[in-house]
């Protein structure tokens, strides 16, 4: 079990292999034009779109809903512009048949997680404060003043996309590229349940308990109490940690299981 | 011992790969690996890279086991395969900055224009690889197999897309490093006149098993069960690979 997982010693990491993963997907950024377009261009026009809207909410006589939609599309494009870039990075390797060499390599998965992790939090932040620019540019909605009280709930939201960035990787690695669709859809699948643009209480009772198991109903549920004056949500916030330190767990578990039937299948060296 | 391998196997559900070979290379040998295709040697070699999972027996390099100590034996030997392949779209520079770095190569521009001049590629420095010719890409191959200086070098077909002159740069850059650095080397390919000239010993393998060992003239009695004066290692090849696709056929 401890062959690819681990170095020696626990999980001790070598920086100057995380710092190859990272310069290595920094490459791909710049030389692949899709990484820049979802990068920059998706972000903008997502907010752009949104915008317009709250403008016709706005004009109906709603603008209290205005912030707390346009904060929730910034939100949730990082929440899944994070996610999908996690299983998205994986997937470059798989394509570009790279697996061989890098796992052939001392590099170990923690280390690779680590400098994908990086960069992908890096390309992240750059696509999220572009859309709160373009808010503040155009729509007037300034999210930054409220960026303290809304880091814990981005934190939040960065464990639980990492946890199904690792979850949906250990998949494409077991059942390869027949779960891919997983990477860009994943978020779109727990989006209904985790209340984004609408308050839990808009949820038929019966979905209100698996809506409540999700983290990221709890990062909106917070970010809406921060946005109505109702300060910090420490329960939301406790609950959506606890949630992801599990769901977090639950997902480093499944993709030991999956990478080592993988392993054990020879699929890391047959991947297409 | 660099390498030692005792009783590996590796059964794919119900057929068996890799059937209990036993096997050991001392340092400053050049081993050919040798064997029709299916007969285990690219499995074998997965095994010793840690890509794949023994279903019984143990892997030990440079003295320690391979499941325990997977990190400071990869860090000291490399591998060139032709089933692996480097992202399109970085370049042959950048790609061999990223391998560089996972190795931990110190002074890693000197290193890498030193191969790149050694495979002559220098040239293709700033080409993206999605750009190259198979054999430019093998070149590629060798260039990130030798970055960290290997002790120990696992060659999978090393030489398969590669022009007579490119080949013969290959074979006498593997017997510099043999007679420089006392580097050891497991050489996997079907080219036998290549092997007969590089390889101080053979290891000829069929249906996962090993089923001659020895220098190219002991090789060739011991498969041809003719005591012959001069080796005929394409005549061997032949001979196995003819009795391995009739077993097949049989199955």
């Amino acid at each position: 079990m401890r062959y690819l997982f681990t170095s020696p010693g626990g999980i001790v990491m070598k920086f100057y292999r995380v710092k190859a993963v990272a310069v290595r997907h920094l490459y791909e950024v710049r030389r692949n034009p899709s990484h820049l377009t979802n990068m920059l261009y998706w972000p903008v026009m997502n907010i752009v779109v949104w915008g317009f809207f709250t403008i016709y909410l706005a004009h109906r006589g709603t603008p209290s809903l205005v912030s707390s939609l346009l904060a929730a599309v910034i939100l949730w494009g990082l929440f899944n512009s994070f996610q999908r870039d996690m299983a998205v990075g994986f997937l470059d390797e798989l394509w570009s048949r790279n697996l061989l060499n890098l796992f052939g390599s001392p590099l170990s998965v923690t280390e690779y997680v680590a400098g994908l992790l990086s960069v992908n939090l890096i390309k992240a932040c750059i696509g999220t404060v572009l859309e709160a620019m373009v808010a503040l540019l155009c729509y007037h909605f300034n999210i930054f003043p409220m960026a303290v009280a809304f880091v814990p709930f981005v934190f939040n939201l960065v464990l639980f996309g990492l946890a199904i960035g690792i979850a949906v990787t250990g998949l494409i690695f077991r059942y390869t590229t027949k779960f891919q669709v997983l990477a860009w859809g994943f978020a779109g699948l727990l989006m209904p349940l985790s209340c984004v643009f609408y308050p839990l209480k808009s949820l038929p009772v019966f979905l209100s308990p698996v809506a409540w198991m999700l983290p990221t109903t709890h990062s909106f549920e917070g970010m809406r109490q921060a946005l109505a004056g109702g300060g910090f949500s420490r329960q939301h916030f406790q609950w959506g940690i606890a949630l992801d330190v599990a769901y977090f767990l639950l997902s480093v578990l499944a993709f030991r299981y999956l990478f080592e039937s993988a392993r054990s299948r020879g699929l890391l060296v047959k991947m297409e | 011992m660099v390498l030692s391998v005792e009783g590996l196997t590796k059964e794919f559900g119900r057929f068996r790969a890799v059937d209990n070979i036993s096997l050991g290379l001392e340092r400053g040998e050049i081993v050919g690996l040798l064997g029709p295709n299916g007969a285990g040697k690219t499995t074998t070699i997965h095994m010793m890279l840690g890509l794949i999972s023994p279903s019984r027996g143990t892997i030990r390099i440079f003295g320690q086991d391979l499941a325990e100590e997977r990190e400071s034996i990869l860090q000291r030997l490399n591998f060139t395969s032709p089933h692996a392949a480097f992202p399109g779209r970085l370049t042959v520079l950048e790609n061999l900055l990223v391998y560089a770095g996972l190795y931990g190569v110190s002074d890693p521009a000197d290193r890498i224009m030193d191969l790149l001049e050694r495979f002559g590629i220098a040239r293709l420095k700033d080409k993206p690889v999605s750009r190259l010719s198979s054999g430019e890409t093998t070149r590629l191959g060798l260039c990130k197999g030798f970055l960290n200086d290997p002790e120990l070098l696992l060659l999978d077909e090393p030489t398969v897309y590669l022009d007579p002159e490119a080949a013969l740069q290959v074979r006498e850059t593997l017997l510099e490093m043999q007679r420089l650095r006392r580097t050891t080397i497991l050489f996997a390919s079907h080219n036998m006149r290549e092997v007969q000239r590089t390889c101080s010993r053979l290891i000829f393998m069929s249906h996962g098993r090993i089923i001659a060992s020895g220098t190219a003239i002991e090789v060739t009695r011991q498969i041809l069960r003719e005591n012959r004066e001069v080796p005929a290692l394409d005549e061997v090849f032949v001979h196995v690979a003819r009795r391995h696709r009739h077993e097949v056929l049989s199955r």
